[in-house]
């Protein structure tokens, strides 16, 4: 099962050392999420008041969360609706483009990817300034987007690699029209990318902060409204949301590698 | 282009290259043009236009005294002409008050002060410690994750990677800020322990000190070095260790001589994501000094824009950051022998 590359010492060191990391990555996790079943009316573990729901009752009253909340869901829709065409636009001229100009075009589509959020989020701010567009929802989307579309643009050429061009040839030769060849070969093909790329950028904006907060203007999102609640005195029902996005993150965790197990069976 | 029509018909086509291109024009390009033209230009708000402009009032109600005092024509003729030059010369200094002339040169990058420069350094100094330390700790983890585990173990490993990867970044800093905060997780033992009594206000604040972002920061982006490097030691032929085993290599010299250049790619890449994540980094620094301090060079920048209200500053120090990310990315992919398409997989 095993390669038994390592002495029983060394691998007994290893085991430890990953122990600790593990660890490392997880207390922090648990010490917050506990925090919000305390009573105690500051997050806290060592000050334990006893068990309490009542923070997750306050975020449900919680106006300007909830309001963030569907503010993030529609940010991330429109970042959806960007980015998942120029994506497979981009990756499908990527596919067609020779070695030079394609790897020149590649530079340019992959490089926000590799640029700091908050650049993205400023340079967004200033270009939509100059149509008068002040920072807000829109603004967010537009800076979201410019980045998120890379990543779409990534899947979609990993699947477009392991197309068979061959298929899309014989029904042009049969007499299809190119939109039918589209509709009927391409997209099928690339419909469960389109889905995973949906997803992907869905929690890609969902989850954004750096970018957002520069592109945001007055207006909010779920996660720069806890930012800027933290700034203030802390509140358990901060942790409350924490304790959420922990137990939904393990959910799909555990889905994502048991259904993965699963297609492999 | 040609290819494209071909595969797709010429409507299909410049309907999919007209995206592409307003992709690259409205959402990366001309935003990124736009934000350095803002940084390459100023308003000069003279100083002394006020001054003037009050000696000028002055002067006009100096002259329309005369004016009324005087009773030869010619002259007053000659004090309503020089009436009529102050208050022109008036007006083009107030519309310079309030609308002060663009100047373009590259003072907004020469200006910076000295503390911020000062502010500037260190930040790529910590987003290097910060890089180097986690390379160093995630090395044996992704070693064991990729090779030296079974498959079921490296499963479960892997959720226990993507859990707390998937978790928002913002929530991670949170975490260590309920751990460092003055009412924290550790004072809070301490206090257990009968060091310190947090009542008599004699919790240690550990916020207040620099190394809270940094640590903060670690622990925001380790995973980010860890992931590209799992990917690429995935695919190393595990015969190729056993050989170098069998051959009489020791440990140190296989990951020498096979597995670290092996990873390449991915080390690169994780290098580049670490730094340029905790580089650009605004949460962590924010979250921890809970918009007090000034410690990382982020927020100097969110400060320009949003309290400042200087937009052009703002920019070159903007500007300033990407350049020092883009050299590090071109540094890293000459260093390590990697191409752009290596890095974005």
């Amino acid at each position: 099962m095993s390669t038994a590359t390592e002495s029983a010492g060394a691998r007994l060191v290893l085991n430890i050392y990953i122990g600790l990391f593990v660890l490392y990555l997880f207390l922090p996790l648990a010490v917050m999420s506990a925090a919000a079943f305390n009573a105690f009316d500051y997050p806290s573990v060592t000050q334990w008041q006893g068990f309490t729901l009542k923070w997750f009752v306050a975020l449900a009253h919680d106006q300007r969360l909830l309001q963030g909340l569907v503010n993030s869901v529609l940010v991330a829709l429109g970042v959806i609706a960007v980015s998942i065409p120029a994506g497979l636009s981009g990756a499908l001229i990527l596919t067609r483009l020779g070695q030079r100009s394609g790897t020149m075009l590649y530079s340019v589509l992959v490089s926000p990817v590799l640029t700091p959020g908050i650049i993205l989020g400023i340079s967004s701010l200033i270009f939509w300034r100059e149509f008068g567009v002040p920072g807000g929802l829109f603004v967010a989307v537009m800076a979201q987007s410019s980045f998120i579309a890379s990543y779409a643009m990534l899947l979609f050429l990993a699947r477009l690699q392991r197309q068979d061009r061959t298929l899309e040839e014989a029904a042009l030769d049969l007499g299809a029209s190119h939109l039918l060849v589209f509709r009927r070969i391409t997209l099928p093909f690339l419909a469960p990318t389109c889905f995973t790329a949906a997803v992907v950028a869905f929690l890609q904006s969902f989850e954004n902060y750096n970018t957002t907060v520069f592109a945001i203007g007055g207006e909010w999102t779920l996660v720069t409204e806890i930012a800027s609640r933290l700034r203030f005195g802390l509140s358990p029902v901060i942790n409350v949301v924490g304790v959420i996005f922990v137990a939904l993150t393990l959910v799909a965790a555990i889905t994502y590698v048991v259904l993965k197990k699963k297609l492999k069976a | 282009m040609g290819s494209l029509a071909r595969a797709y018909g010429r409507p299909l086509a410049s309907v999919i290259a007209g995206i592409a291109v307003a992709w690259v024009l409205v959402l990366i390009l001309v935003p990124l043009g736009a934000m350095v033209e803002q940084s390459l230009w100023w308003r000069d708000s003279k100083g002394d236009a006020s001054l003037s402009i009050d000696r000028l009032y002055n002067d006009i109600s100096l002259i329309e005294l005369d004016l009324e005092t005087e009773t030869d024509p010619a002259k007053q003729a000659a004090f309503d002409q020089s009436l009529v030059e102050k208050r022109a010369e008036i007006a083009t200094l107030e519309a310079q008050e309030t609308n002060p002339p663009k100047t373009y040169g590259l003072a907004n990058f020469t200006r910076m002060s000295g503390l911020h420069f000062y502010i500037f350094v260190r930040t790529i100094f910590y987003a290097l410690l910060v890089t180097a330390l986690a390379l160093v700790v995630c090395y044996p983890v992704a070693y064991v994750v990729a090779l030296a585990s079974g498959p079921r173990k490296a499963i479960i490993l892997m959720v226990a990677l993507i859990v707390p990867y998937a978790i928002n970044e913002l929530l991670r800093v949170y975490a260590w800020l309920m751990i460092l905060d003055y009412r924290g997780v550790i004072n809070g033992v301490l206090q257990w322990m009968g060091f310190i009594d947090l009542d008599a206000r004699e919790w240690i604040p550990f916020l207040e000190n620099p190394s809270a972002v940094f640590l903060a920061m670690i622990y925001t982006y380790v995973l980010f070095m860890v992931f590209p490097m799992v990917n690429t030691l995935e695919t190393l032929d595990r015969n190729q260790i056993e050989a170098a085993r069998d051959l009489g290599a020791s440990t140190f010299r296989i990951h020498r001589r096979v597995i670290i250049p092996h990873a390449k790619p991915g080390i690169a890449v994780g290098c580049i994501m670490t730094f340029m994540l905790s580089a650009g980094s605004y949460s962590v620094p924010a979250i921890m000094t809970r918009g007090q301090g000034g410690d990382w060079f982020s927020q100097l920048v969110y400060r320009q824009f949003y309290e400042s209200n200087n937009w052009n500053m703002g920019s070159a120090y903007a500007v300033s950051l990407l350049v020092v990310c883009t050299a590090f990315i071109l540094l890293m992919m000459r260093l390590f022998g990697v191409g752009l398409r290596d890095i974005a997989k």
